[in-house]
């Protein structure tokens, strides 16, 4: 599969629900400390061989630090960009006419943005600010905020199943889960001693939710006996950086780490790690699985290159 | 708001579309009333690259083409939309606020604008804004803070010239660097993630900040509510100084001269001053967060955190960017800039502020060495100044309110230029871990495939010699070291139960750097003669040297219980369960007995070694000295002693004399070596290890050393050479 060089540092990487072969990276200059962000647009190519096409780029005045599609329109992006904003980017307008919004309440960096995947119109932002934000594309200012964290909060993502239903991850070591009819949290999981960096919902069990977090491991709750984790993954070296369940397999997903790898992991079998990629030569800070192809997996890391492969083979397979 | 604002609705809603197909017509209205300029003031944000093949694939160039969002804003009650907008909880009010808040913001308030953009108004000088040659050190300065993650080796504070940073990217820069860094070390202590983040800041001459999100609430609140008090009282620089002086002059027109001092105390007690200095030192902020842990504590975990990652093997991380990077920014290529650059930067003489500024990069150095010698000792010895002046406090007092501030600003550049405060000793501390840890897994690796086996030389042209033994001595005594150790080789082979022979052979590969073979030819001595009280000291320090406890003080004890003079000290029934607090208390009963056997106090020196109490180590092999001041290996000892604790800058001075009394003192030179990598002086470092190298080009450890030193002096370019250990290449390029 082939390679893409990023300028800058990858921070996010996204499959598009609606092309198999299309995928957004978020940037940023200097590992997202200081400078500008870019946001690509890449086509897989036809043949293997061939380079990657990039469709389109945007530039931003900040790093971007994550990417999300619309789940309505499949030419809709909403970049989370560290300076606090977020900048909505139409694919089928030409590039002077983008970014075509610019929404700008969080006074800190934007870590995250996930688009809601059942009603299709909304999607939440979390901050350094210590806050989530939700916001619907018609709407020049959020709708909520939901400030109940103690410090940042790194990811929010929407259930798959529960339109209403959102979890968030933060650095005052919680993870919450939200209803955004309810006028606060609904439930205050102390999933790790550590700050915990990432989370995503099982697809298939909308009770199911992993959390990835700076004491290196994947841990992975059922919200209804949130206690004790289902399972605790061991095996990443340091901070666990990203971790997503895999849309085709209930028991499946993928993580990456500060120490440069990706891996999979089945979670309900007892050697849990099916596999580990060393193909970064830097962190590992952005992963992502294909809706549309199974076992499609990318990656992006701070060694500026972004990796495309096949579950079970090598990503650095020419 | 100007009227386009008004009529368009500001930047922040605009239309999708080229403005003339827009789908709002007041806005193309405006355009044709205005002027489309406003498109340039609208698009802050250019994309650079697009490819044109891609072009057509992604947007399509029709006029009525409509984009995603066919209206800017849908009418939040269109019904369509209340639906999903009741079921949501406004978070401050309710369904009314929120419609209130749409209204008043209809037309939306102009876009929030981009700091970048704001300060360079032509987009094209966008991109070239972090690319200039000041930027590229930025650049690669905050990557070798991001990789220096890997090393554990502590990120170096490196002034650079002035970059031009605005006060926004400062603050992203603190900011993000503190979040991030709790991330990327997350194995480490809270203080090596200060020392690192300020260290970072400090080279880019920004403040540490209240506003600035720190560690998580909670776990420091105390300090930190304890530095926002500060803070508020005090601020830097400039102000903290004139501060002093006025209050200096206050205290002094209202107590008199000579009651300032105690005044003084009693108003702040013993550690005021000190503690008042701290406050105003707004960079060392978090380092001093970490004083309440102590010193040693905080030792102990840069320790723990550096064992960890010696540990991981894993060859990426091994040949990671980290060490090549450490170097690329670092020391080489940045000085040269930095001197050029900075000559330029440097304002005149006499510019107070600029010159404080200069020294305050080197702040956290001052404070590491305040942590290290703790506030206490240095009021102390601010006391005891004091007390010598004594009798003329009216005149001290006088010529201090005489100084100018700028004097007093040069008086503390030139302390600090000195090297009165020390360098950066927190990195000292790891880097001679590190070394020491390299030093040890070595040591691990070689003890479990050959300890204790004795490797000989192939192609010895000394067997045969009729008296291998004396040319060894003879040899041995000339200096010519690896000479020696083939005429000992010879003579143990010829006869193997010559424990002299052996001894000889040990100490000859000792201070040729080569521990293995030390020990291995210690442990045949031992067997030859178990009562040769040379052996058993030797043994007793290398295993000190591996921090191997129980071994050492089994060979010590030895030592005393074989002793003609003190082995009615040494009950032989302890040697079954050997207590370092035992074997300490009958060396000190040794040393009562006869203070002047120079021995004794060594091997108490090499006992304190064990229990890392180096201030106790250094005087007993001072007054060790004072017995035998021509012993060279002792004086590597004090070197070896002083370089682990935290003068290494007399460590430098120790080993001088060991090699002023045996130039071919390999190890000498090589620890010499490492007491300039400890001290950041890589190039200096470089020079000795290459020369202990020509002398011994055996000593694996000493390679090592090197490799490590080049790598952080930039010298990439010669890490092949060291690989391939081409001495030719090497002293021609580092003679010293």
């Amino acid at each position: 599969m082939p390679v893409f060089k990023t300028p800058f540092n990858g921070y996010s990487v996204k499959f598009s629900p609606f092309y198999e072969s299309r995928l957004a990276v978020a940037t940023a200059q200097n590992f997202g400390i200081l400078g500008n962000g870019r946001l690509h647009i890449l086509d897989l190519p036809p043949t293997p061989s061939s380079p990657f096409v990039e469709l389109a780029s945007f530039d931003t005045a900040d790093g971007v630090y994550d990417v999300a599609w619309s789940e309505s329109h499949d030419s809709l992006l909403v970049a989370a960009v560290a300076d606090g904003s977020l900048k909505i980017y139409d694919l089928s307008l030409p590039p002077t006419s983008n970014p075509i919004r610019s929404l700008h309440e969080h006074s800190r960096e934007v870590q995250s943005v996930d688009y809601n995947p059942v009603r299709r119109d909304s999607f939440i932002s979390s901050s350094w600010d210590d806050s989530i934000k939700l916001w619907t594309l018609d709407r020049p200012t959020s709708i909520r905020s939901f400030q109940e964290h103690a410090y940042c909060v790194y990811a929010a993502v929407w259930n798959p199943r529960h339109a209403d239903v959102f979890a968030s991850a933060s650095g005052d070591c919680t993870l919450r889960v939200w209803d955004v009819r309810e006028p606060g949290s609904t439930m205050v999981v102390a999933a790790h001693e550590f700050e915990i960096l990432s989370c995503d919902w099982n697809k298939y069990d909308d009770c199911v939710i992993a959390t990835a977090s700076v004491d290196k491991s994947v841990r992975v709750w059922d919200i209804r006996t949130y206690r004790t984790p289902l399972a605790v993954l061991n095996g990443h070296g340091y901070a666990v950086r990203k971790v997503k369940f895999s849309p085709h397999n209930r028991s499946f997903l993928v993580s990456c780490s500060y120490d440069m790898t990706v891996c999979a992991w089945d979670y309900m079998v007892e050697d849990a790690r099916i596999g580990q990629y060393g193909h970064h030569t830097e962190f590992a800070v952005g992963v992502d699985m294909s809706v549309l192809v199974e076992g499609l997996i990318a990656s992006t890391g701070w060694d500026e290159l972004v990796y495309v492969w096949q579950y079970g083979t090598d990503p650095r397979a020419p | 708001m100007d009227m386009r604002d008004l009529v368009t609705g500001g930047a922040a809603c605009a239309v999708p579309g080229s403005s003339s197909s827009s789908s709002n017509p007041l806005a193309a209205l405006a355009n044709t009333l205005i002027g489309s300029s406003s498109k340039i003031q609208e698009n802050k944000e250019i994309p650079t690259s697009i490819t044109p093949s891609s072009e057509r694939q992604i947007y399509t160039e029709t006029n009525d083409h409509l984009g995603a969002l066919d209206q800017p804003f849908v009418d939040p009650n269109a019904p369509q939309h209340s639906d999903f907008l009741r079921g949501f909880h406004g978070s401050g009010g309710g369904q009314t606020e929120l419609d209130a808040a749409w209204n008043d913001i209809h037309p939306p308030p102009p876009p929030q604008l981009d700091h970048i953009y704001d300060t360079h108004p032509h987009p094209q000088q966008h991109q070239p804004i972090l690319d200039g040659p000041p930027q590229r050190m930025l650049s690669s300065l905050l990557h070798s803070f991001v990789d220096s993650s890997r090393g554990g080796v502590p990120f170096h504070a490196t002034p650079l010239p002035v970059l031009g940073l605005s006060e926004g990217d400062k603050q992203c820069i603190r900011n993000r660097s503190s979040i991030m860094a709790r991330h990327i070390f997350a194995d480490k202590s809270e203080d090596f993630i200060n020392a690192q983040v300020n260290a970072l800041l400090c080279s880019l001459d920004i403040d540490g900040d209240a506003r600035a999100k720190g560690p998580l609430p909670g776990r420091f609140r105390e300090l930190e509510d304890y530095w926002n008090e500060s803070q508020g009282t005090l601020k830097p620089g400039f102000h903290a100084a004139d501060g002093w002086v006025a209050e200096f002059n206050q205290q002094r027109m209202v107590h008199g001269a000579n009651g300032w001092a105690s005044e003084f105390e009693q108003q702040h007690g013993a550690n005021g001053w000190a503690s008042e200095f701290e406050q105003s030192q707004l960079t060392s902020v978090d380092q001093m967060r970490g004083s309440n842990i102590s010193s040693l504590a905080a030792m102990e975990q840069t320790r723990m955190l550096a064992n960890t990652l010696a540990q991981n093997d894993d060859p990426k991380f091994q040949n990671s960017k980290f060490l090549q990077f450490v170097s690329k920014m670092s020391r080489g290529e940045l000085i040269i800039d930095d001197n050029q650059v900075k000559q330029t930067a440097l304002p005149a003489a006499g510019d107070w502020a600029s010159e404080y500024q200069h020294q305050y990069n080197r702040s956290p150095a001052w404070a590491d060495e305040f942590l290290s010698h703790g506030p206490d000792q240095w009021v102390n010895e601010f006391t005891t100044e004091r007390g010598q002046h004594g009798p003329v406090d009216d005149q001290w007092v006088n010529e201090f309110s005489k100084l100018h501030v700028h004097d007093w600003a040069d008086e503390f550049g030139r302390q600090v230029g000195e090297g009165a405060l020390g360098e950066n000793s927190t990195d000292n501390w790891a880097n001679a871990y590190d070394e020491f840890l390299n030093e040890q897994v070595a040591a691990r690796q070689r003890s479990d495939t050959s300890r204790g086996v004795y490797v000989f030389s192939d192609m010895n042209p000394y067997v045969g010699h009729p008296n291998p033994l004396k040319e060894g001595q003879e040899l041995f005594r000339k200096g010519l070291l690896s000479e020696a150790v083939l005429a000992l080789e010879a003579e143990v082979l010829k006869n193997p139960d010559n424990a002299e022979g052996w001894r000889l052979l040990g100490i000859a590969h000792a201070e040729n750097d080569d521990d293995q073979q030390a020990i291995a030819a210690m442990l045949r001595a031992q067997e030859a003669d178990s009562t040769n009280l040379e052996v058993l000291l030797a043994l007793g320090v290398s295993h000190t040297n591996e921090l191997e406890q129980a071994a050492a003080l089994k060979y010590l004890y030895g030592w005393l219980r074989h002793h003609p003079q003190y082995g009615t000290l040494a009950p032989p029934e302890l040697s079954d369960s050997l207590y370092y607090a035992d074997v300490a208390r009958l060396f000190n009963e040794a040393a009562q007995m006869s203070p002047d056997d120079a021995d004794v106090h060594i091997v108490l020196g090499v006992l304190y070694n064990l229990t890392r109490e180096y201030d106790k180590a250094i005087e007993s092999f001072q007054t060790a000295l004072k017995l035998k001041p021509h012993d060279y290996s002792l004086w590597n000892k004090l070197g070896a002693t002083q370089a682990n604790s935290v003068h290494s800058a007399d460590a430098i001075f120790a080993y001088q004399q060991a090699l002023d009394l045996k130039p071919n003192y390999v190890r000498a030179w090589a620890n010499m070596g490492i007491s300039y990598a400890n001290q950041g002086m890589y190039e200096d470092s470089i020079r000795y290890y290459v020369r202990a190298l020509a002398m011994n080009p055996k000593a694996d450890n000493a390679w090592q050393y090197l490799r490590i030193s080049l790598s952080c002096a930039s010298r990439d370019d010669m890490l092949e050479a060291c690989d391939s250990r081409n001495l030719d290449v090497l002293q021609k390029e580092f003679p010293l």
